[in-house]
C-alpha cells in the first residue's frame, strides 16, 4: 500500500458542488476508473480518500490535493488519465504523484477574487475603500467556531489574518488577491472577508468568482 | 459555460448543485448536427426526479438517436424560482443551459397527481403559455406520460398529447413523426391529427366532453376520425426493449442513487385498491440474463456499489434464484450490494443466502393494509395474520428488534372493528417478540405503524367508491390512537387533506383544469410536500369555479355513470372491475394470476399473451 496525492482543478459548474458531493463524486469515480485502491475493512468497505483542504461550496480551485491509498501497480500518469475521464464536468485531474509534503504542513492559501459590479465607478470605489479598510487594521467579522463540542459565534479581526493582499479595479471588475490562513490550525474563508468588506463599504457586486490559486506552507513556499 | 444571469441565481440559492448539470454520463451533443431537441421534464425536485427509473430509460432512449438531443429539466425549488423570475432566467435544459422554450418537444412524466401545479409552473417558467390552445406554433409540442395519464382529464388543457402506457416504443415513433412534420413545415393542427392516428396517442383537443345537469359526464365525443377508445401502449418483449448502458451519475445527493433495473412489469396480485397493480398489466417478465447484463453495464458505467431490482412485488419474479445466483457471481468481488425489497429470503438455498451476506438488510416491513382478515379479503390483500406473525417470529429469532407495518384507513366496507384490528395486529407483533425466549437482553421492540388514507383511483375495482370525508378519517385516526396502549407501538397517520386533494384530482374531469390553474396562480407548488401544501388555496380554487372537492372525492358513482376516463383503454375491462367490486362487497377473494387467470382483459393489448398465465407455475 502506498499513498498517492492527486491534484485536481475544480471550476465552472463543478464549483457548486459541496465538499460532501466531492467525496461522493470521487468515491464513484475511483470505482468507475477501476483504480487498485486500498479499501477499509469491515461491513461496508470504502476507499480511503482524504481531501486535504476542503473547499467551500461556490469557490473554484486551480489545484486541490486529494490523498488516496493504492494497493496495486499503477503509474501516476495512468491514474490521472483514468480519473479525468470519469469525473463530472469542471473537475479535472492534473497530476498524481507521491506526496512531497506532510498534509499538516498546509498553512495558507492564495486566493484570487473577482467582483463584477453594475458600473465602473462602483468597482473603483469598492477597490479604494476596501484597500483603506484593510490598511486601517480593523475589519471585524463573526465566525462560527467550536468551543468543546458546542458551536459558538466569535468576533474576529480579519486584518490580523491577512498575510498578503493586492486590490485593483479595471472597468466594472474589482480584482483582489489575498493570502489567508488555511488548514487545520487556522482557517479563514475568503467569502467571510468579502462579506465584511461589502458590509463596511455598503457596496454589493452582481457576480463574484473566488478561486484558490495555490496552497502554501508556513515559509510561503508552495505545498506539493 | 453557465451564463452570468444563471450564475447570479446560483449564488443566491440553497443547493445550487441541482441546477448546474454537467454530471458524469450526461449527454452533450452538437446543436447543429441534430434535428430535434427534447426537454424531458420531471415535475418535482432534482433529488426525486434523478431517482426515477423511467426518466433514465427515456432520456437514454432519445439520446441513442443521432438526430435527437434530450436534456433533463426538474422543478426549481422556491428560492430558485424566485431568483429566476427576478433575473429573467427562463427554464433551461440542464445539459445545454438553453431555454426549453426553443426546443421541439417538451415531455412531462406525471407520476402522482400532486405534481400537477409543478407542471404548470414549469411551463410558465419556460416562458410558454400554459394552455395547449394558446401555443399555436408547431413547436414546442408538449407531451405527457406516466401513470396519471390513465385519467389525464384534469390536465387535458395543458399538454398537446398524452401517451398512456409504456413509453419505450411510442417515444421513438412520435419523434420520427415530429421531425417529419417539422421539416415539412406542417401546422400544429396537421401534426396533431397525424399523431392521433397512432395507437397509444391521446390528443385531448380532438375530444368534446358534455355534462349532465348533476355535474357528471354525459359523453366524450371524438371529433372527425379520432379513435373513440385510446389504447395504452404495451411493450411486448422486455428483453428486446431498449435499456440504457449508462445512467447519469448525480453529483449531489439524491433519494436513490444506485444501479436499478426492472425485473418484470405488471402485478399478479390484484389488490383491489392498487392502481399500479392494474394499469401496468399484463405481466411481462425480463429474463435473468438480461437483468444481469443490464446491472453489470450500469455498475461499470456509473461506479455504483448497489443494485436494486425493481418491480411491484419482487417475490413474484419466477426466476429470482437463478438471477441472484448470476448476480452474486460477480457482485461479491466488486463489493456491490444487492437491495432486495420485500423479499421472502427464507425460500432460498443456504449457500445462496451466505453469498448474499453483502445484501444490506433494509428494515423489516409488512403491508397488511387492513387490520382484520375480513377487510383484507375484501381488498384482496392475500396475506394472513399467521404468515405475518410467523415471519415476524423468524425475524425476531434472527435478532431483529424493529418492524414497520403499513395500513390504510378509509378502505371500502371498513367498520370500527377493522380500525381496532390495526392496533390488535400491531400488539400481536409486539407479543410475538416477547414470546421469543432468546430475545436480546435489555432490548425492547419497536413496531412502527404507518397509516395512510385510502384514495380511490381510476382503473381499480374501487373506482366507483366514495373516499371517507376528512371528518370520518380523522375520527378513525383518533379511534385508532385510543386503541394503542403501549409505547412499543409508534403510530403515525398521514395528513387527510393531502389524500382528499389526491382523490379529487385522480378522478377529476376536464373542469378541474381551471381549478388547477387557479390554485397555481394562488401560489400552489410542490403539493406533495407537507411543508408547502396549502389546502386553503385549493378549496378557494374549487369554490371560485363553482365546484367542490367532495363531488370528486366523496361521492359514490353508479356503475352506469360515464367516467371521465372511460375513453381510455388500459386493457383491464370494466366488466372485470365491476365483478371485482362486487366480490369486494361480499368479502370474497380472487386468487392471484399464477393460480388462475382472472380474465382481466389486459392480455388483449399484448396479442393475447400474459407471462403470468402462459409460463404458469414453476
Ligand atoms: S390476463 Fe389473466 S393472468 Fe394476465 S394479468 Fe390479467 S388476470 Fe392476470
Amino acid at each position: 500500500m502506498r499513498a498517492v496525492r492527486v491534484w485536481f482543478k475544480k471550476e465552472g459548474r463543478a464549483k457548486y458542488l459541496s465538499h460532501l458531493d466531492m467525496n461522493r463524486c470521487f468515491t464513484r469515480a475511483v470505482r468507475r476508473a477501476r483504480l487498485p485502491l486500498w479499501y477499509t475493512e469491515g461491513f461496508n468497505p470504502h476507499p480511503y480518500l482524504n481531501f486535504l483542504a476542503p473547499l467551500p461550496l461556490g469557490q473554484e480551485s486551480a489545484a486541490e490535493p486529494l490523498d488516496m491509498k493504492i494497493e496495486g501497480e499503477i503509474t501516476g500518469a495512468e491514474i490521472e488519465k483514468r480519473l479525468s475521464a470519469v469525473l463530472p464536468e469542471g473537475i479535472e485531474v492534473t497530476a498524481a504523484a507521491d506526496p512531497a509534503d506532510e498534509a499538516l504542513s498546509i498553512a495558507m492559501a492564495e486566493y484570487g477574487v473577482s467582483l463584477l459590479f453594475g458600473e465602473g465607478r462602483t468597482a473603483a470605489a469598492f477597490a479604494e475603500k476596501s484597500g483603506e479598510l484593510i490598511k486601517s487594521g480593523l475589519l471585524t467579522a463573526e465566525k462560527t467556531g467550536k468551543k468543546g463540542r458546542h458551536k459558538v459565534q466569535k468576533q474576529i479581526n480579519i486584518c490580523e489574518h491577512i498575510f498578503r493582499y493586492e486590490i485593483s479595479a479595471s472597468g466594472t471588475v474589482c480584482s483582489l488577491k489575498a493570502t489567508l490562513p488555511c488548514g487545520s490550525q487556522s482557517n479563514l474563508n475568503p467569502s467571510l472577508m468579502i462579506s465584511a468588506l461589502k458590509r463596511e463599504t455598503g457596496l454589493a457586486e452582481e457576480l463574484i468568482t473566488i478561486r484558490r490559486i495555490r496552497l502554501l506552507k508556513e515559509d510561503f513556499s508552495e505545498f506539493r | 459555460m453557465l451564463n452570468p444571469q444563471l450564475e447570479a441565481c446560483l449564488q443566491s440559492v440553497q443547493k445550487p448543485g441541482r441546477y448546474t448539470g454537467g454530471e458524469l454520463n450526461s449527454v452533450v451533443k452538437d446543436k447543429d448536427s441534430i434535428r430535434l431537441r427534447y426537454a424531458f421534464c420531471f415535475p418535482d425536485s432534482y433529488e426525486i426526479g434523478m431517482s426515477h427509473l423511467g426518466m433514465k430509460i427515456l432520456y437514454a432512449l432519445a439520446n441513442a438517436r443521432e438526430d435527437t438531443w434530450c436534456e433533463r429539466v426538474f422543478a426549481p425549488w422556491g428560492d430558485m424560482e424566485e431568483q429566476m423570475r427576478k433575473r429573467g432566467v427562463l427554464l433551461y435544459g440542464l445539459e445545454s443551459g438553453d431555454p426549453i422554450r426553443d426546443f421541439d418537444l417538451i415531455g412531462f412524466t406525471l407520476q402522482y397527481e400532486l405534481c400537477y401545479t409543478n407542471m404548470l409552473n414549469m411551463l410558465d417558467l419556460a416562458g410558454l403559455p400554459l394552455e395547449s390552445a394558446e401555443r399555436t406554433a408547431l413547436t414546442p409540442i408538449v407531451i405527457a406520460g406516466g401513470p396519471c395519464v390513465c385519467n389525464a382529464e384534469p390536465v387535458h388543457a395543458f399538454a398537446d398529447i398524452f401517451l398512456p402506457g409504456d413509453g419505450e416504443e411510442i417515444t421513438n415513433t412520435l419523434i420520427d413523426l415530429l421531425i417529419a412534420h417539422k421539416e415539412k413545415g406542417s401546422s400544429k393542427k396537421e401534426f396533431l391529427l397525424a399523431a392521433s392516428k397512432l395507437p397509444g396517442v391521446y390528443v385531448p383537443s380532438l375530444y368534446d366532453v358534455s355534462y349532465n345537469g348533476d355535474g357528471t359526464v354525459r359523453a366524450v365525443t371524438p371529433q372527425g376520425d379520432a379513435p373513440a377508445k385510446i389504447k395504452k401502449s404495451v411493450v411486448r418483449d422486455l428483453d428486446a426493449m431498449f435499456f440504457p448502458e449508462s445512467f447519469v451519475v448525480p453529483s449531489v445527493e439524491v433519494v436513490h442513487d444506485r444501479a436499478v433495473t426492472e425485473i418484470f412489469r405488471g402485478c399478479i396480485r390484484g389488490c383491489r385498491f392498487c392502481q399500479a397493480g392494474f394499469i401496468y398489466r399484463p405481466i411481462r417478465e425480463k429474463s435473468p440474463e438480461t437483468v444481469d447484463r443490464q446491472c453489470r453495464d450500469i455498475c461499470l458505467s456509473t461506479g455504483s456499489d448497489e443494485i436494486s431490482l425493481c418491480s411491484l412485488s419482487a417475490s413474484d419474479y419466477t426466476k429470482m434464484e437463478e438471477l441472484l445466483t448470476r448476480l452474486v457471481a460477480w457482485t461479491d468481488d466488486e463489493k456491490i450490494n444487492i437491495a432486495l425489497p420485500s423479499l421472502r429470503a427464507d425460500n432460498f438455498p443456504k449457500e445462496l443466502m451466505e453469498k448474499l451476506s453483502g445484501v444490506r438488510r433494509s428494515s423489516l416491513t409488512f403491508a397488511p393494509e387492513a387490520g382484520t382478515q375480513r377487510l383484507r379479503d375484501a381488498i384482496n390483500k392475500n396475506v394472513t395474520e399467521q404468515e405475518m406473525l410467523s415471519t415476524a417470529r423468524q425475524a425476531f429469532e434472527g435478532g431483529w428488534t424493529s418492524v414497520k407495518l403499513y395500513f390504510m384507513l378509509g378502505l371500502p366496507t371498513e367498520t370500527p372493528e377493522d380500525v381496532a384490528g390495526i392496533a390488535e395486529l400491531a400488539q400481536k407483533v409486539v407479543d410475538e417478540y416477547y414470546a421469543n425466549p432468546n430475545k436480546p437482553k435489555g432490548k425492547g421492540v419497536t413496531v412502527s405503524v404507518s397509516v395512510s388514507s385510502f384514495v380511490p383511483k381510476p382503473f381499480t375495482p374501487f373506482q366507483w367508491e366514495p373516499q371517507d370525508t376528512r371528518e370520518q378519517l380523522e375520527e378513525k385516526q383518533r379511534g385508532l390512537f385510543s386503541h394503542i396502549r403501549t409505547k412499543k407501538i409508534s403510530l403515525s397517520c398521514h395528513k387527510t387533506q393531502t389524500s382528499l386533494l389526491e382523490a379529487a384530482l385522480a378522478r377529476g374531469d376536464r373542469r378541474l383544469a381551471a381549478v388547477i390553474k387557479t390554485a397555481w396562480e394562488k401560489g400552489c407548488r410542490f403539493d406533495g410536500w407537507d411543508e408547502l401544501f396549502n389546502f386553503g388555496f385549493w378549496e378557494e380554487a374549487f369554490m371560485e369555479h363553482g365546484l367542490s372537492v367532495a363531488f370528486y372525492a366523496n361521492r359514490r358513482r353508479d356503475c352506469g355513470e360515464v367516467l371521465p376516463w372511460d375513453h381510455m383503454d388500459y386493457g383491464v375491462s370494466k366488466e372485470f372491475l365491476i365483478k371485482e367490486s362486487k366480490k369486494a362487497g361480499e368479502n370474497e377473494t380472487t386468487p392471484h394470476c399464477r393460480v388462475k387467470c382472472a380474465v382481466c382483459g389486459a392480455d388483449k393489448l399484448n396479442g393475447g399473451e400474459c407471462d403470468a398465465r402462459c409460463k404458469g407455475l414453476v
